[in-house]
Order: C-alpha cells, then sequence, then structure tokens
C-alpha cells in the first residue's frame, strides 16, 4: 500500500473516521499524533515520528492538527502537544504528552509487541 | 571544594518583543520560529533539545544544559555549564524581525559561578558579558542598567543587566523567582544519580524526590543525565517552572524558578518555595525575585524560609528599566556562616 511507512495526515472527520473504524478492525497499534502547527515542539518530534513509521510498517500513524479537527481535538481532550495516543482494537491504551523520543520508541516498542 | 567540576550556576536571558504593527494581540509569534534556525541558535549556545511540550500558551524545551521558553512575544534561555548563551542574542533578534516582531526589553542575570575561570568568552567575569550584551543590542533599547547585587559574602552575588526601549512596557501582573541552592543535603542529591537504563528513570526522580509535588497541577516533562544530574520543566497553563540538578559532592548545586500573579494567593509561592526546598534540603539559598509591578512580594519569600532554619542574611534591592524591581536575598542555615 502506498501509505505504509508513513505518517497519515487526518484532514477530515470522515478520513478520521474511517481511519480509526478499519484499523478497529485489524489488531495493528494505532499511534496518533495530536500536533498543532504552531507549537515549536511538535515540528521537533515530526521528523523521528516520520522515521518510526518508515521503520515500522505493522503500526498505524496518524496525525491530526488541531485547528483542522476541532471536534476531534475537543472530544479527545488535547490541552499539550504534541500528545501521542495509542490504540489498539478500539481502546485507549496509553498516552505522551510532549516530545520525548526515547519514551516515544520505548512505548511503541511495548505495545507493539504486546 | 572541588577543584573543577561542572558548572551548575546558570545564565539567563529574557528578551521580550512587540509586532511591528503594534497589534498587541500577537497570536503566535515567536512560536512560529522554525525548528531547524532554532536548533541553529542552540548550537551557537553549545546545547541541544532532549525534549519539548507545548500548550495553547507557550513552547517549553528541555534542553542538554537547561531550558528553553518560548511565548509569542517573549524568549526565556536558561543554560548552565559552560554554554556560550550571550551568543544567542543576535540571532534571535533576527530570527524575531523576520517575523515582524522588535525586541523591546532585554534582561541578563546570574549568581556567581562555582567555576569562574571555566568559562568562556563572552562569560570570563559580568563587565564582559556587559560590553557584549551592550554591542548586540539595538540602539532603540536605550534605557540599560548592569548591577552587581551584594550578599555578606562576597562570591555569592546577583548579576543583573536590563535594557528597555522606554515603552512597550510589559501588562503582565506576574512575577519571576529565581531560587539557587548550593550545598545540598547528601541523601536529597543521591536521588538524582542514574541507577538504571530504564525510560522511566526521570519520572522516577521526579516522583521519589517529591518534585511531582510542587505543583499537582503542571505537567512535567524531565530527564535524566548520565551518570547522574536532572532537569525537568513544569507546564502549567501560562506558567512555567523549572528545576536543575547538579548532585556531585563538592559542587551540588540545585535551582528552582517559577512564575507567580499579584493575583494568586500571597500564600501560594510561600507553599510552592517551601516545597522545593524541601527537596534539596540545601544549607545555602539565594533567592531573587522581579516585579513590574509589585514590590512586596519578596516578603513571602523570607517567609517560606523560616521552617528550614535558614536565616536571612542579606537583603539587596534595586530597580531597572523595563524590569521593574529586583530583590535578592540570601539564607543559610545557623551552623553554617
Amino acid at each position: 500500500m502506498a501509505e505504509e511507512g508513513q505518517v497519515i495526515a487526518c484532514h477530515a472527520v470522515d478520513s478520521w473516521n474511517q481511519q480509526l473504524e478499519s484499523a478497529n478492525k485489524s489488531d495493528k497499534l494505532v499511534v496518533v499524533d495530536f500536533t498543532a502547527s504552531w507549537c515549536g515542539p511538535c515540528r521537533f518530534i515530526a521528523p523521528i515520528l516520520a522515521d518510526l513509521a518508515k521503520k515500522l510498517p505493522n503500526v498505524l500513524f496518524l496525525k491530526v492538527d488541531v485547528d483542522e479537527l476541532k471536534s476531534v481535538a475537543q472530544d479527545w481532550a488535547i490541552e499539550k502537544m504534541p500528545t501521542f495516543i495509542f490504540l489498539k482494537e478500539g481502546s485507549i491504551i496509553d498516552k505522551l504528552f510532549g516530545a520525548r523520543k526515547d519514551e516515544l520508541q520505548q512505548k511503541i516498542a511495548l505495545h507493539s509487541s504486546a | 571544594m572541588a577543584a573543577s567540576g561542572f558548572e551548575g550556576f546558570e545564565k539567563r536571558l529574557e528578551l521580550h518583543f512587540y509586532s511591528d504593527d503594534n497589534d498587541p494581540t500577537v497570536t503566535m509569534g515567536l512560536r512560529l520560529i522554525d525548528f531547524d534556525s532554532l536548533k541553529k541558535v542552540l548550537r551557537v549556545v553549545q546545547c541541544a533539545v532532549v525534549s519539548a511540550v507545548g500548550n495553547h500558551f507557550f513552547d517549553a524545551y528541555v534542553l542538554s544544559e537547561s531550558s528553553l521558553f518560548v511565548y509569542p512575544t517573549k524568549i526565556i534561555i536558561k543554560t548552565c555549564g559552560t554554554t556560550q548563551l550571550l551568543k544567542s542574542i543576535r540571532p534571535l533578534i533576527h530570527l524575531a524581525n523576520e517575523l515582524g516582531l522588535t525586541l523591546c526589553g532585554c534582561r541578563y542575570t546570574r549568581g556567581n559561578f562555582i567555576f569562574p575561570k571555566s568559562q568562556p568568552f563572552p562569560h570570563v567575569n559580568f563587565r564582559q558579558e556587559v560590553v557584549y550584551i551592550e554591542e548586540n543590542l539595538p540602539e532603540a533599547l536605550c534605557f540599560r542598567k548592569a548591577s552587581v547585587m551584594p550578599s555578606k559574602n562576597p562570591s555569592n552575588s546577583w548579576h543583573v543587566f536590563c535594557a528597555g526601549d522606554g515603552d512597550h512596557l510589559s501588562a503582565e501582573n506576574t512575577f519571576t523567582v529565581e531560587v539557587c541552592m548550593t550545598e545540598l543535603d547528601r541523601v536529597m542529591a543521591r536521588k538524582f544519580f542514574k541507577t538504571s537504563h530504564d525510560s522511566s528513570v526521570s519520572k522516577h526522580m521526579t516522583e521519589l524526590a517529591g518534585i511531582d509535588n510542587i505543583n499537582p497541577r503542571a505537567l512535567i516533562c524531565d530527564f535524566e543525565f548520565d551518570p547522574c544530574g536532572y532537569s525537568m520543566n513544569g507546564v502549567d497553563g501560562d506558567r512555567y517552572s523549572t528545576i536543575h540538578v547538579t548532585p556531585e559532592d563538592g559542587f551540588s548545586y540545585a535551582s528552582f524558578e517559577c512564575v507567580g500573579s499579584v493575583y494568586d494567593d500571597q500564600d501560594d509561592i510561600v507553599d510552592t518555595l517551601k516545597k522545593a526546598v524541601q527537596v534539596f534540603k540545601p544549607a545555602t539559598v539565594s533567592i531573587s525575585t522581579t516585579s513590574l509591578h509589585r514590590r512586596e512580594v519578596w516578603t513571602r519569600v523570607s517567609r517560606a524560609m523560616e521552617p528550614f532554619g535558614l536565616k536571612c542574611r542579606s537583603f539587596a534591592m534595586d530597580e531597572f528599566p523595563a524590569t521593574g524591581t529586583v530583590v535578592f536575598q540570601t539564607f543559610t542555615s545557623p551552623c553554617r556562616k
């Protein structure tokens, strides 16, 4: 698939819902990056996340801009950026606040092998 | 006292800007500086971003040698070791100009270096620092003042340089408290030595030392250094707090900095300072409070030190352009001079 190995940006609520639905049906680990264009720390972690996506095609990486998808950001009560939410089979299994490279890698390793 | 070691005492730089079209509601301002440019500035200063987090008010970065806070019209950088912090002034002014922002205020503060001979240009001495800052400030910042605020101990003073354009005064009703602690309690300091290679070592340190209790509302971004040392930024709404620890015996040091509002409950800052000092149980504490609109904040500081048996040994107060009142107090425990 063309989108494997990339961080998929959701620009509309529809595509966001679609991505979640298909991911929930599989047992793939989903990592959602809630990001903002005006937030420096998000720019810091972006290339690191893209690199992880390339190396781990069996994990689904989604990106949600909190201004583009305001309703989604509100529903998920996003206050700090970046916020990483880890999902599996439709449930939130972990969260990470902030651009922390080592912790991000460790959580992905932990949850993708479980 | 060790012959040489890691310099815990930080250099702190705060730059204020206003937007060229005089819009008081600059939305993102400096937060729009692209990360590569920021990285280049930090490289000039010899530090790098280790972790970061942002919210609707500001971005907070934990650096390899301290912290960086970026607000829409204000930048605060605090670095320790032998970093050349002042070299960031010119590139930051340039990056701000590109975003339509002009410098209107500059404040540089630091305590006394434990190892002054290890400092590189332009930090060899305060005179050199002041000359360097002045050379890099635009002429519009024509109200300038440099002062060394003394204590009873000549090797414990507070260096302040402030400059402003006489206009664009901040409307903030906040005050800043900078706490420097030395001769940390050995048992407390040991908590900041790395004992494993888990991902959650820094989180352990934060919890073990009780740092998460200082402001339970704050999101904490912490980092542990190898083989020892600790840094954290706290983010609570539009307020930051930051702690940096050099735990080695012989030159142990910890700093705590936070922001308060003149509208806060009077006891808030007292409680916060008590909790922070409780973490380290130092023998010597020096505290500088800076406030534009209210001078009496410093009285709360003295109250916070009482329960630790720390006696106030000196008091100095002065006024600075674009910054307001700076009060510098030192406290030591009675068994040490």
